[in-house]
């Protein structure tokens, strides 16, 4: 734009998708600043055929001259062109855009406005439920006490700049606060209610300073390099493609600054007695779990994730929650409500027959019986990994 | 940042001051200026990503509006002030006659049941934007109130809205 000494706005087009996407921040102060933008949407409009896709998901800013020459553009090639439509991709994470946008679709009924993150991901809902909500804190609970010593061995230390992505409940980033008194810590999660309860639970307790943000993790708008110490876990395991979100945590991560991941390996978790029915049903919810597009294997491939990410100097360890972490009725309230939920909503909507689902259950209660036995140990692996990215 | 208090009282949160002609010589000042006022005063906010956009938006709007009309001489104060939810732009805006009757009447067309039809049609006017295309963003999609006060050499513009939980 103009008297900027850097483009603050890249326009591309995938002719295999016919999208044509338009990121960063446009504000320009005269139209013909936006030739090469109106050059190339209409050359890509001229190779359309049926319906031209705007992607606007990450356009962050638009003054009012750019929208009027996008619009004026946009309602003249469905003019010229009766046979064309024109869908408009939005994000409600930018805020502004569905309602602008929405205005342009009102002048003409072939142009239709989307707003795309209105459901991030549907496939997770099993475990945003309210229900789930006071498990999620014990599960916090009993890896803290891990973390905590770990943590520092992957660049945390006082007063950094800090971002939690894929916050869930917000606990993590209390205890981090808390603990480590970041200079700045913004925790992102998709679940608007899980955020409504972070901010409850950071209000109960009386903390002030974390920016609790939505967002999609695999398309922040959070600025590049902003971040000493980017975490994100449990999470790579239960998106589909988790490459996606490691290169946004790569970009928001200062150089010279560390991501941190934290994954499971469900098929490793075990107990003793009853050792052999406890193997066959994590077994088996890791397969449940791929079924619905989730890798509960991930952990030790942290590695390769995020070597193939950029990263260097990757350190990994790996720890085990055990039912001799502090109270085993903890430990065994995790297990009852993993039953509750992959036996009795994943495992049920999988289609699966009752026989299957009895001794998916069984597993789980002879995981609850090892953990709750006076002589019994039960263990639920995570696999911890860091890289630095490169200065 | 202190709490709202019961009497309406605005808090002050942020103020710059500085010569008209230097911010006219540069556009990117509005862009610049709105990013950072939006970034300061977003932290604490429900939601300090989406807050700082709207936010930046709006008084980017406001400056734009401002880099194209104003007068010769004087200084451009733009201050930001909030009590409870509310945000409160104060821009004092070095003006001649024509340009203070600019601010007078696009105030005074923010007001009347068709104002909506009157901002779409003035977003998909063929030719030049209307230089008070912004306020009447602000009036419709962001549900600010305004007024404007004549000064010696001067009008001061003032917006007030609302962006929390403020989502399209």
């Amino acid at each position: 734009m103009s008297d900027m000494d850097y483009p603050t706005f890249n326009v591309r087009y995938d002719e295999n998708n016919q999208e044509f996407s338009i990121i960063g921040s446009m504000r320009p102060r005269q139209v013909d600043e936006m030739d090469s933008c109106t050059r190339s949407l209409k050359a890509s409009i001229a190779l359309v055929k049926g319906t031209f896709y705007i992607n606007v998901r990450r356009l962050l800013r638009l003054n009012n001259l750019a929208f009027h020459t996008l619009a004026t553009h946009l309602i003249k090639a469905c003019e010229e062109r009766p046979e064309l439509r024109i869908s408009i991709i939005t994000s409600s994470v930018v805020g502004w855009s569905t309602r602008k946008f929405r205005a342009l679709q009102e002048t003409n009924p072939r142009i239709a406005v989307e707003e795309y993150d209105s459901d991030f991901y549907p496939g997770q809902i099993f475990l945003e439920e309210g229900s789930f909500i006071p498990i999620l804190r014990t599960q916090t609970k009993m890896t803290w006490r891990h973390e905590r010593d770990i943590l520092p061995r992957h660049g945390m230390r006082k007063g950094l700049a800090i971002a939690d992505i894929c916050c869930g409940i917000g606990d993590f980033a209390v205890l981090v606060h808390k603990e480590f008194d970041p200079s700045r810590l913004v925790a992102l999660d998709h679940s608007q209610s899980s955020l409504d309860y972070a901010r409850k639970v950071a209000g109960d307790f009386g903390i002030q300073g974390i920016e609790y943000v939505y967002g999609d993790a695999a398309d922040m708008l959070l600025e590049d390099n902003q971040f000493d110490l980017v975490t994100c876990r449990h999470s790579l395991q239960i998106f589909d493609r988790p490459e996606l979100i490691l290169r946004e945590l790569y970009r928001i991560c200062k150089p010279g600054g560390r991501v941190y991941v934290t994954n499971e390996k469900n098929s490793h978790c075990l107990g003793e007695p009853r050792a052999e029915s406890i193997q066959w049903t994590y077994t088996e919810v890791a397969r449940l779990f791929a079924h619905f597009g989730m890798d509960v294997e991930l952990g030790p491939k942290s590695r390769r994730y995020l070597l193939d990410a950029g990263f260097d100097e990757v350190r990994m360890e790996s720890f085990m929650v055990t039912n001799m972490d502090g109270d085993p009725q903890d430990f065994a309230d995790i297990i009852q409500s993993w039953e509750n939920v992959y036996a009795g909503q994943m495992s049920v909507q999988r289609g699966d027959d009752k026989a299957f689902n009895t001794r998916l259950r069984q597993g789980f209660q002879d995981h609850i019986f090892a953990a709750t036995h006076p002589k019994g140990y039960a263990g639920w692996p995570i696999w911890v990994a860091s890289g630095r990215k490169p200065q | 940042m202190r709490e709202a208090r019961e009497d309406g009282y605005f808090a002050p949160l942020l103020s710059i001051d500085l010569d008209i002609a230097a911010f006219a010589s540069n556009w990117s000042y509005c862009d610049r200026l709105s990013s950072y006022f939006a970034r300061m005063i977003s932290h604490n906010r429900t939601d300090s990503l989406l807050y700082a956009n709207l936010f930046s938006s709006a008084l980017n709007e406001l400056l734009e509006t401002v880099f194209r009309v104003h007068g010769a001489a004087g200084n451009l104060t733009c201050r930001v002030s909030r009590h409870a939810e509310r945000d409160r732009i104060e821009l004092t805006v070095p003006c001649g006659k024509s340009e203070s009757a600019f601010y007078q009447g696009a105030v005074a067309n923010l007001v009347g049941e068709d104002i909506e039809d009157r901002y779409r049609a003035a977003l998909f006017r063929e030719g030049p934007m209307d230089a008070g295309v912004g306020l009447l963003e602000l009036a419709v999609d962001y549900g600010a109130d305004f007024s404007v006060e004549a000064m010696p050499q001067a009008i001061r513009l003032v917006a007030e809205l609302s962006l929390e939980g403020r989502r399209s």
